[in-house]
Parts: C-alpha cells; sequence; structure tokens
C-alpha cells in the first residue's frame, strides 16, 4: 500500500518481484542495483540460503527523486520462488502496490511458472487483491536460451490480464529497466488517478475470452519498450489485444487455460481447507523451522545495520 | 481473507504534518523516560513514518523493511499457535538492542537502546507511548478520508518525467 507522508514529503511504494525458483527474480534486483544512477539505490539486501537461494526476500530502495514536490520511493522486494516457502512468500506480497512477475522461458518450465502464477493469484484472494486493478507487468526472461517457448506460447498460457509484456535477458541487463519502468509507471498512475479524484481503481481493457482470440496485428498490437507506462492502464483502448513490450504483433490465444498443473493445486486447496490438526502440527513444524532460519538471518541483518 | 488489509487499502495511508508532530512529540518523551538511543515508527509494509533521537548512519529504510518482515514473520507464527499477535519482539545485541512494539494493528515502534537503560524501562515507556499513538491512529482512521492536503495535480505528468530520467537504459 502507498504510503503519503506530507511530513517528510515523501511517497512510498512497495514493489514484489514474483515467479518460480530461479526464474531470475533477484538478477533482476541485482542489475537495477548496478545500473541506477549513483545515490539512487540503496544497500542490496538479501536474505538467503547459504547456497545463495533466496528465503524470505531480497530488498532494494529505490529513490526515484523529486515528483511534484514529494521524494518518491520505490521499496523492491523479490519473494522466495520456492514452492517449498510459501509462507515467507505470501508475507512478503502484502501490502504490495504492483507486482512483477518473472517467467522462466526455457523450455520445459511452463508447469513452473504456471503453478507460480497460480500461487500468486492465491494469495491475491487472501488479501483481497483485484489482479485486474492491481498493476502487474510479466517479463519473459532467459530470452537467449537456445530451448525456449515462443512469445505466443508464453503469453496464452500467463498473460491472462492483458498486462504488459517484457522479454529480458535479465543476466545481460537487458530487458530489466523497461520493466520496472513500465511497472514504476503504473503505480504512480494509479496513485495519481486516485488523488486526482478519480476512481480508486481502474480495470484492464476485458480480457480475451478464451476461443476469442484478437489478432493485436494491423498495427495495432505492438506498444513500444519506450512508450510511457504510465498511462499503459488508463489510456489503453477497449481492444481487447495482447500488450506487448517488445516483439512482433501476435495472435492472442485466449485468456485462462485450465492445465493439469491447476487442478492440482484445485486439490491442494481443498487438502488445505480440510487439513487435521496433524498437519497443523507439521505446518507448524515447518514454518517453525523456515521461521527460525529468518530469524537468524534477521538478527544478524539487522545487527549489522545497527553497527553490531 | 485478511478483513484489516481490505479495511486499510480503502482508507490508503496517508500521514499529514499535524499528524506526525503529534507523533513525534509521544517519541520524544518516550525517549527521554526510556533512556532509548532512538525510536523508528515503521508501518506494516516496512515505510517509515517518523523518528526520534539519535539514528546516525542506520540505513532507515533497510532497517525498516527488515522489522516489517520480522514482524510478519512472528505474526504467522502467532497465528500458528493460536495467538492473535505477538505484541513485543526483542533483539539482544552486544552493545546495542532493539525492541519492536506493535502499535494498533498496522505500525511497529522499533526502539533501539544500549546499556545506559534497562529492557524493563523501554517496555514499561514502551506500553505508555504505544497507547498514545493508537489514540492518535484511531483519530486519524476516523476523518474523513478528503480532508488535508493532496498530491499536486501534476504528479501524474512530473512521475512520467522521472521516470524516463531515471531508467535510461
Amino acid at each position: 500500500m502507498v504510503q503519503i507522508n506530507f511530513s517528510l514529503k515523501e511517497v512510498n511504494c512497495k514493489v514484489v518481484y514474483y515467479g518460480p525458483g530461479l526464474s531470475g527474480k533477484t538478477t533482476n534486483l541485482e542489475v537495477v542495483h548496478q545500473k541506477a544512477p549513483k545515490g539512487s539505490v540503496g544497500d542490496l539486501t538479501s536474505i538467503a540460503t547459504e547456497g545463495d537461494r533466496t528465503l524470505f526476500f531480497d530488498f532494494l530502495p529505490l529513490n526515484l527523486g523529486q515528483v511534484a514536490g514529494m521524494k518518491t520511493k520505490f521499496q523492491i522486494y523479490t519473494v522466495p520462488g520456492q514452492v517449498y516457502y510459501n509462507s515467507t512468500r505470501k508475507l512478503v506480497l502484502q501490502g504490495a502496490d504492483g507486482v512483477v512477475f518473472v517467467a522462466d522461458s526455457k523450455k520445459g518450465k511452463m508447469p513452473e511458472n504456471l503453478e507460480s502464477l497460480e500461487n500468486l493469484m492465491e494469495n491475491f484472494r487472501e488479501y483481497g487483491m483485484d489482479p485486474e486493478t492491481t498493476p502487474i507487468v510479466l517479463q519473459y526472461n532467459k530470452r537467449d536460451l537456445p530451448e525456449i517457448y515462443t512469445i505466443e506460447e508464453m503469453d496464452a498460457e500467463l498473460n491472462r490480464w492483458n498486462c504488459l509484456t517484457f522479454e529480458a535477458v535479465a543476466r545481460d541487463g537487458n530487458g530489466v529497466f523497461p520493466t520496472l519502468k513500465a511497472l514504476a509507471g503504473q503505480v504512480l498512475e494509479s496513485l495519481n488517478r486516485q488523488h486526482s479524484g478519480g476512481s480508486v481503481a481502474q480495470r484492464r481493457p476485458a480480457a480475451v475470452a478464451v476461443g476469442a482470440g484478437v489478432a493485436a496485428g494491423g498495427g495495432g498490437g505492438q506498444q513500444s519498450a519506450q512508450a510511457s507506462p504510465a498511462v499503459s492502464v488508463g489510456q489503453a483502448t477497449g481492444r481487447a489485444q495482447p500488450m506487448r513490450a517488445t516483439g512482433q504483433a501476435v495472435p492472442m490465444q485466449g485468456g485462462v487455460r485450465v492445465s493439469a498443473k491447476n487442478q492440482s493445486i484445485s486439490v491442494a486447496k481443498n487438502k488445505k481447507k480440510n487439513r487435521s490438526k496433524g498437519m497443523l502440527w507439521v505446518m507448524l513444524g515447518f514454518v517453525a523451522l523456515a521461521g527460525a532460519g529468518a530469524y537468524l538471518h534477521f538478527s544478524g541483518k539487522l545487527a549489522a545495520l545497527l553497527g553490531q | 481473507m485478511v478483513s484489516d488489509s481490505d479495511h486499510l487499502r480503502e482508507k490508503r495511508v496517508v500521514f499529514y504534518k499535524e499528524d506526525v508532530e503529534k507523533i513525534n512529540e509521544v517519541l520524544i518523551e518516550f525517549l527521554k523516560l526510556s533512556d532509548s538511543k532512538c525510536n523508528i515508527l515503521i508501518d506494516k509494509e516496512g515505510h517509515m513514518v517518523t523518528k526520534a533521537g539519535k539514528t546516525g548512519a542506520i540505513d532507515l529504510q533497510s532497517v525498516s523493511a527488515l522489522v516489517a518482515g520480522s514482524y510478519a514473520a512472528t505474526r504467522e507464527m502467532a497465528r500458528l499457535l493460536g495467538e492473535d499477535e505477538f505484541s513485543v519482539l526483542f533483539h539482544q545485541g552486544r552493545k546495542d538492542s532493539i525492541q519492536l512494539t506493535l502499535v494498533g494493528d498496522r505500525t511497529i515502534l522499533a526502539t533501539v537502546f544500549d546499556e545506559r537503560t534497562t529492557i524493563g524501562m523501554v517496555r514499561l515507556y514502551a506500553k505508555e507511548a504505544s497507547e498514545k499513538l493508537e489514540e492518535i491512529f484511531r483519530a486519524i482512521l476516523e476523518r474523513p478520508p478528503q480532508e488535508g492536503e493532496d498530491l499536486d495535480k501534476n504528479f501524474g505528468e512530473d512521475a512520467k518525467g522521472a521516470l524516463d530520467f531515471f531508467f535510461v537504459d
């Protein structure tokens, strides 16, 4: 949730990078940390395992500078991608003003992308967040690999809300800035709408219905990465079309596809609802374990920051 | 569903100058009474609201994010144990220690102190300060949202310019 502090003359926004394990979320943050103008970003804090896998979150404070007399800041987080860490992932998502979903383009990774996206939706629901109105940008990462899904395939499976999409090779720094710029623009535009007397939330153009794919060609389907992202939600036309930042105009394949993976997640949800006391204790043990690990890291990080 | 989040989302988090002045008064009083080094008030999203005392070289943004994360993890553990919330957290260091006190349902008071005082003193006065701060937040939440200053009408345009300037690929 955006915090507007008129005393400090600050606007603070929270942005979260979501996606499956090893899709490149932390790499995105590392690139932002390296490429951002000097003095505009703070230290990159990682609460990670010994093996450098994110345990709780990575955190990067970014100061955009003065915007209409307000110091505008973004707190950028990544979540742990591994399925195992859903409890901590959910905590990081709380209060997010915008989400970058980093998908892995490598062939064979679609089930993991879908599982993570379903998990995002489940956590959205838990927090009462609406994917239609929350700023979301999709990043299709690892486009340099030899065996990858086509953009059409990625769109068809993952782009359910007409979000802006970006191709990226985060490891080389490509596509990282355009992705974050687009999301930051949407977050600030959303804030601006709320404070200029408009409606609090504005829905994206209606998603393309399953089976009613609309060709986004004819010059209308492409959106340049340089186009101002701040207007992408508010000024998108009523035409249902995929909103693409790079690449060629392609036909939209459809909306949500129900896959075997989705069904397995539904089963998991039902099980969760009906969990027994035994299950609760197993979860408790698991969370206590994860929590204890996180605490050790927290204490260490806090102590370091306090100069201990 | 997390009902309080819905409520807070609707309300939006806006702190006006006069609110923060009142909060600062409470924090400064608490600082003197407890003899602590500094107090930082942080919202649950990890954004700092205000501070009092000597924060020196502390990276306030990072500390705020870690405090919020720490609290979120604790809250989840409390929930699984059947507690509503653990309202106080304490990390002891060799020189400095930090106590985290929940204030209302959406802010955390982080108190950094050293050997000049004791955990008992900090805890005693933190409780008092927390109650006073809750009063202030209650008044803020009950106030109609349309009152008070707002963002400049050029915010949207300026934001686009700032983004173009910042994100030069």
